[in-house]
């Protein structure tokens, strides 16, 4: 059988950086293939080649035995190939039938939309794939898998025979994981082929047919799953054995670093969407809040920071009121954070690293300073970067490079070490390892830990259950801006803990 | 069938602005030699009284920089509000604004010393300009209100308020019945720097580079491009937004209000309805140019003065009004143009591309 995919020779140059080096993939019709390795390996890369949005430098590609050259997405999707972004590309006033013809719109005589045809041609798509979602809600109503689920149907829809997915399992709950890969075995049972990539080497050996490796932008390995542990895929992708992180001691101590007291914030139609959130942290005490995505944590983080105004309750960092304060104020008191979002409300993609190691800390040395406060310091901020760079392994050829040259994981990396390196009191993380390989992961919790027991006071946000559980020293659910249990890590699982998320459980009526 | 594609190249041609720039003009003077010959004149002469008007000799640089000063200093207010991604389409009532405030200073002031005055009068039509400036940035910063219609709307008001103060209370009564205010005393007037440049040159310039400076080293410009670039971003960084517009569009219009007082001082030497000369709208043109950027404003501006002052004496050898305003057009936006090129390739494509849904259920 002719292979779907054959990448030969693939090589491609960024300045400073080999992001693939003579990579040679090989995906048969029908199949799951995984790509993993490192941040920085050259995944994302890989696959915007195979999508067309960025030309290879070396190297060719067939396509069932056909040889392509994509100058384009465009063309790509022409021959087939569909991705699902990990930031989705949905527009959120849009209703799910108007989001999945977009670009694609089938017309009637004199230009107008024929929606009855694209409404029925997306419930065949939906039907074919056993992927239900209704074409007439809005895309901002949908849960983050359903938004998925969207994106997928829309990549279907333009014909897609071959689908790549960078990172989906990032921003999903076990649950929506589940169902996630649900729908890739039946999308492969109706004869699609899927490469995707991701950094849960579990979740990797459970779905893939055959996983590929790539280690600083070579082709490593392709292996079967059967054949290895999740260690033996860690193994390869870094190189060498990783090393055991040692276990610090908790020592939450009495001194309070945060306390939300019945913090409520409103939506639009003056709904609380946080209700009445009482906390309270104490230094070297992490604070874990699990919840499905949108029972209101995004907008509880708004509330500490001060970019969502309260309408009741009062906070308190280190013991000051700070509930009328401007974000400002607070950040410069102390308060570190790790966006949820890292490109939205993290990054400057545009501006160069040491120009993003600066951002929330402006103000503060050694950003600027010194003879006259009002300068930026260009060379204390270089070396604050150089620092965090080697730190946090951040991987870049200097720190002159603009923020979008960087690795979707080296990008994080970079925000998790400019908050650590300040050294906050209290840190309010959002999913801190999204989309960072296994390795450095390891050791952003070990330098989390090491900050804990210097008294940093966490709350910590994450779709990842096992960081939940692991870093937290208590958990707490949110679920419909409520608090509706507080739960001791040693005693769940990511399993019974999902069960509380949904609302299935709660205190009252336990399982 | 194949057909050409611009692509956004991975990372602009390095030295490609200045470049894109040249081939640009060389491409428009090309283009216009087709125009000056089918409209009946010899291209080498025009060409030649273009540059020697503009760009020939000492005196007609002088005559240059004058021009080119309102508009680098309308460039650089409406490229302030751009690098926020706001748009100030106030800087020509900004401007007369900034003139009536300095001619009032100028009326009061009679009999200062000439450079207290003269200090006096910029700084008063920078606030003019700044006044104007500040409606807009409230209504924009605190209620989101589009600033480009209220900036806009503003022009208007400003240029009522010109034209009633010249009918009414300011006409100079030796004026034999025309609306103009007296002419200025000798000491409200800014020396001359060469042949006929005055100092206004020297002052914008002062301006422009110390706002890059200010743009690109300080902690306040840093923040401007963070809030410029990404207003989530900003938000979370504790910088705020309706502070930096407020700032921002504020500042803009002083800006503009300095070069109505400059243009008052230096040049016109009396307040006339035509002051500006739509320096306020030519200045948007500048600062697109420019891609918002105060560094590349002094070069647009001088090529467009150099430009404006070339177009008007080819008039006096007889190329009509519409002609002239179609070359000077023309090498603009051939700038502009082969700007955009730098930024983009050509691209052959293959084959035609269609989009038509067809799944494979
Ligand atoms: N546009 C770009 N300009 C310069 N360098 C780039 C660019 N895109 C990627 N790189 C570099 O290429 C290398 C591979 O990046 P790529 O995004 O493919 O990594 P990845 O394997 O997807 O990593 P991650 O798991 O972190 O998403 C990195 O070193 C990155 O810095
Ligand atoms: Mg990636």
């Amino acid at each position: 059988m002719v292979p779907a995919i054959e990448l030969k020779g693939i090589t491609k140059r960024f300045p400073g950086v080999l992001a693939n080096d003579n990579v040679n993939l090989t995906v048969e019709e029908g199949e799951i293939h995984a790509v993993c390795g490192e941040n920085g390996a050259g995944k994302s890369t890989l696959m915007k080649i195979l999508y067309g949005m960025q030309p290879a430098d070396e190297g060719t590609m067939n396509l069932f035995g056909e040889p392509h050259t994509f100058n384009s997405p465009n063309e790509a999707i022409d021959a087939g190939i569909g991705m699902v972004h990990q930031h989705f590309m949905l527009a959120n006033q849009l209703t799910v039938l108007e989001n999945v013809i977009l670009g694609a719109e089938p017309t009637k005589q004199g230009g107008l939309i024929d929606f009855d045809t694209a409404s029925k041609h997306l419930e065949e798509v939906g039907k074919a794939y056993g992927l239900t979602v209704d074409p007439f809600d809005l895309v901002e109503s949908l849960e983050v898998g359903e938004r998925q689920r969207v994106e997928i149907i829309k990549v279907l829809f333009r014909g897609a025979k071959i689908l790549i997915f960078d990172e989906p399992t990032a921003v999903l709950v076990p649950q929506e994981v589940e169902e996630l890969f649900r729908n890739m075995r039946e999308l492969k049972a109706n004869g699609a082929t899927i490469i995707f990539i991701d950094h849960k080497l579990e979740e990797v050996l459970e779905i893939a047919d055959t996983i590929t490796v790539l280690r600083q932008g070579k082709t490593v390995a392709t292996v079967k799953p059967a054949d290895v542990s999740a260690t033996d895929l860690a193994e390869l992708m870094v190189g060498s054995e990783l090393p055991t992180p040692q276990i610090t001691d908790a020592k939450i101590s009495d001194t309070i670093g945060i306390t939300l007291d019945n913090v409520t914030v409103l939506d639009e139609d003056e709904r609380p969407i946080v209700d009445a959130v009482s906390l309270e942290i104490r230094q070297g005490e992490i604070l874990g809040i699990a919840g499905v995505e949108g029972n209101g944590q995004r907008e509880l983080v708004g509330a500490i920071l001060g970019t969502q105004k309260i309408s009741d309750g009062s906070i308190f960092l280190m013991g000051d009121d700070i509930s009328n304060k401007s974000v400002r104020s607070r950040r410069e008191n102390g308060l570190g954070y790790i966006p949820q979002d890292r490109q939205e409300e993290g990054l400057l993609l545009t501006a160069p690293l040491w120009e993003n190691a600066a951002l929330g800390h402006q103000t503060a040395k050694p950003f600027s300073g010194g003879w006259n406060q009002w300068f930026i310091d260009r060379e204390g901020s270089r070396s604050q970067t150089e620092r965090i760079r080697r730190e946090f392994d951040v991987r870049t050829p200097n720190v002159d490079v603009s923020a979008h040259a960087l690795s979707g994981g080296n990008q994080q990396k970079l925000i998790v070490g400019r908050e650590m390196v300040s050294e906050p009191s209290v840190l309010v993380a959002s999913h801190p390892t999204r989309g960072i390989d296994v390795g450095a992961q390891a050791s952003v919790w070990e330098q989390i830990r090491q900050a804990r027991s210097n008294g940093l006071a966490t709350l910590l946000i994450s779709a990842d259950l096992d960081e939940l559980i692991g870093l937290s020293d208590v958990i707490v659910v949110m679920f419909r801006g409520r608090i509706v249990a507080q739960l001791n890590p040693s005693e769940i699982t990511p399993r019974s803990l999902g069960a509380y998320m949904t609302g299935a459980t709660s205190e009252e009526n336990p399982a | 069938m194949s057909r050409l594609v611009l692509v956004r190249r991975e990372q602009a041609v390095s030295g490609g602005q200045p470049l894109a720039f040249l081939i640009g003009i060389v491409t428009a003077l090309l283009i216009g030699i087709l125009l000056l010959v089918i409209s009946g004149h010899d291209p080498m002469a025009v060409y030649e009284r273009m540059f020697d008007s503009s760009l020939g000799s000492p005196r007609s640089w002088s005559i240059t920089l004058n021009r080119a000063v309102p508009l680098g200093l309308a460039g650089l207010a409406v490229a302030v509000a751009g690098s926020m991604g706001l748009w100030n389409i106030g800087a020509e009532g900004q401007i007369l604004a900034g003139a009536i405030m300095a001619a009032w200073i100028a009326r009061i002031g009679e009999g200062w010393p000439s450079p207290i005055l003269i200090t006096i009068m910029l700084l008063a039509s920078i606030l003019g300009g700044a006044l104007l400036g500040l409606g807009p940035a409230v209504a924009k910063a605190q209620i989101g209100v589009n600033e480009i219609i209220t900036t806009l709307m503003l022009n208007e008001v400003a240029l009522r308020l010109l034209q009633w103060l010249i009918h009414g209370p300011w006409k100079d009564p030796e004026s034999r019945g025309f609306p103009l205010a007296p002419i200025l005393p000798d000491e409200a007037r800014l020396p001359d720097l060469f042949e006929r440049a005055h100092w206004g040159a020297v002052i914008a310039l002062i301006v422009i580079a110390l706002f890059g400076l200010v743009a690109s080293r300080t902690a306040w410009g840093y923040e401007l491009r963070v809030a410029g670039s990404s207003g989530e971003t900003a938000k979370y960084a504790g910088i705020s937004l309706k502070r930096k517009i407020m700032t921002v569009l504020v500042l803009s219009g002083g800006i503009a209000g300095l070069a109505g007082g400059i243009e008052l001082s230096g040049n016109a030497d009396r307040i006339v309805e035509g002051i500006s000369a739509g320096y306020g709208f030519a200045g948007i043109i500048v600062a697109a140019l420019a891609l918002m950027r105060p560094s590349g404003v002094a070069a647009v501006a001088l090529l467009f003065g150099a430009v404006q002052v070339g177009g008007l004496s080819i008039q006096t050898m007889g190329v009509s009004s519409s002609v002239s305003t179609i070359l000077q057009a023309l090498i603009l936006f051939g700038a502009i143009g082969a700007g955009v090129f730098s930024k983009y390739s050509i691209k052959r494509v293959g084959k035609e591309q269609k989009s038509n849904a067809g799944g494979m259920a």
